[in-house]
């Protein structure tokens, strides 16, 4: 069976960057599911579960965030994600 | 959950790692700060290491990240007697890993898990 797959784009909310806490919250989140999950911002690339990835994308207050994940339960991850940046605050 | 000890030759470079990484992975991980010397002063001694993994350890296991020489040498003393492997010190940079590491915990992953995340730590970018 070839695993599903989900994407979606979502822009951080103003004022609140991908560092930090809501970079914990986002990688916590992606850490939930089995899928394969990857977030794209400003043409760089993360493994949505690596903190360490995820904070080096130096992804800025309203900037758009792709994901993309692979796996049975991808779509729950890429909704469960969204979900967690549209409600990121500082 | 699984808990970490940072052991430093500084009190103070311990608590404030112990600070960053519960900012980024919350306070519910337990990150036990341990070393410096009697009065303040620079080292680490094997009795605070062996607190602070005792205060870590809620029986899932614990991760140790070390800062330099001496005080990765304590912790290996101090391991020798404890071969089952429950208390892991990970080969792994300081802050990159303890903050991989803690959110690793943060998210219910297990020890091996834990302790790969802060291992491979070296080899992440910071841009």
């Amino acid at each position: 069976m070839v695993p599903a797959s989900s994407e979606a784009t979502v822009n951080l909310p103003e004022g609140v960057a991908l560092h930090a806490r809501p970079a914990g919250a986002f990688v916590k989140t992606a850490l939930g599911f089995g899928a394969k999950v990857l977030v794209a911002s400003n043409g760089k690339q993360a493994d949505a579960k690596s903190i360490l990835a995820v904070l080096a994308l130096g992804a800025l207050g309203g900037s758009e965030l792709r994901l993309v994940a692979d796996g049975d339960d991808a779509a729950a991850a890429v909704d469960a994600l969204a979900r967690c940046v549209r409600n990121l605050s500082e | 959950m699984v808990g970490i000890v940072l052991v430093s030759h500084s009190l103070e470079l311990a608590r404030g790692l112990a600070d960053l990484t519960s900012q980024v992975a919350g306070t519910e991980v337990r990150v036990e700060p341990a070393g410096g010397g009697p009065g303040g002063t620079l080292g680490t001694n094997s009795d605070s290491v062996r607190e602070a993994i005792a205060r870590a350890d809620d029986g899932q296991g614990v991760v140790v990240l070390a800062d330099l020489g001496s005080s990765i040498l304590t912790v290996r003393h101090l391991l020798e007697g404890r071969p089952n492997g429950h208390v892991r010190l990970v080969d792994a940079p300081f802050v990159e890993g303890a903050v991989a590491a803690a959110v690793m915990c943060a998210a219910g992953q297990g020890l091996e898990d834990v302790a790969r995340a802060a291992e491979s730590a070296r080899g992440a970018s910071k841009f």
